[in-house]
């Protein structure tokens, strides 16, 4: 699958349906990013299921201290990442974001039984780019009770 | 016993992070309601709970942890490591009976939060 700025992923397997809300098999290498661009990446990664986030909706937004300015909605593909990076080059600007995903409508589309209103509905993750000349991927493992998210690669 | 307890840990010196303020809000109808402003002690717990048995109901609930200062004023803290910026953790009380106990782990490039007890 080749990217905007002409990289390759290392990815085994069919290209992700963005309209698809049924993981990938975990059949396919994990994903490597080494030598792209500049971009903000996401994988959302359902560890009460323990695979791929599919079909979750994510908004993505510029934070100045409450206010928050919308930038795009995305909808994860199988493999839990959406078709696209979510800023790439000039569109990544330093700066505060917030990252809002939609967990309790995840998980009621999977038909899992929780609490109403469930403890997790949806989720604020805030983060800084400091340096927009490199590669920020942003992992975000969950379940209905929680969710971790770092700094990866 | 019913209510809202948290507790700071700071996961890259395994240590609880003390000095942390944490503002307390309630959804009320669209907005957050600032409930309480509190400061971390030194187990970085709160000396009293977030939210007292007797005012627990079902509804939304955020603590907004105010990690910047603490990584700033950390010695020997890079400040181009710091990723996490500021987490607001929002979740319900579905159940007024039930305790609920929200930790918050984080380091500067990583954040964890869960239902714990």
């Amino acid at each position: 699958m080749a990217t905007a700025s002409g990289g390759v992923l290392a990815q085994a397997g069919p290209a992700p349906s963005t309209a698809s809300d049924k993981p990938a098999p975990l059949t396919s290498a994990p994903v490597s990013q080494a030598g792209l661009g500049p971009r903000l990446t996401l994988h959302a990664i359902d560890n009460f299921h323990g695979t791929p986030a599919a079909g979750m909706v994510c908004d993505l937004a510029w934070r100045e201290g409450d206010s928050l300015t919308p930038i795009k909605t995305v909808t994860t593909g199988a493999n839990g990442r959406p078709a696209e990076p979510l800023l790439t080059d000039a569109a990544l600007r330093p700066g505060h974001y917030e990252l809002l995903l939609h967990v309790g409508a995840y998980f009621a589309a999977r038909g899992v039984s929780l609490p109403s209103p469930n403890f997790l509905d949806r989720v604020p993750i805030r983060f800084r780019i400091r340096d927009a000349g490199q590669r920020h991927h942003l992992p975000v493992l969950f379940t209905p009770w929680g969710y971790s998210y770092y700094r990866g690669s | 016993m019913a209510g809202i307890s948290t507790h700071v840990l700071d996961t890259d010196r395994g240590r609880p992070a003390a000095g942390i303020r944490i503002d307390f809000s309630v959804l009320d109808g669209e907005t957050w309601r600032l409930v309480k402003s509190v400061v971390t002690n030194a187990d970085g717990r709160t000396d009293q709970p977030i939210l007292a048995p007797s005012d627990a109901k079902v509804g939304q609930y955020q603590l907004a942890f105010h990690v910047d200062d603490y990584f700033r004023d950390r010695p020997g803290t890079a400040e181009a490591d710091i990723f996490i910026d500021n987490p607001v953790v929002r979740f319900a009380i579905f159940d007024p009976a039930q305790h609920y106990h929200v930790p918050m782990l984080c380091a500067p490039g990583s954040f964890t939060t869960y239902r714990g007890s």
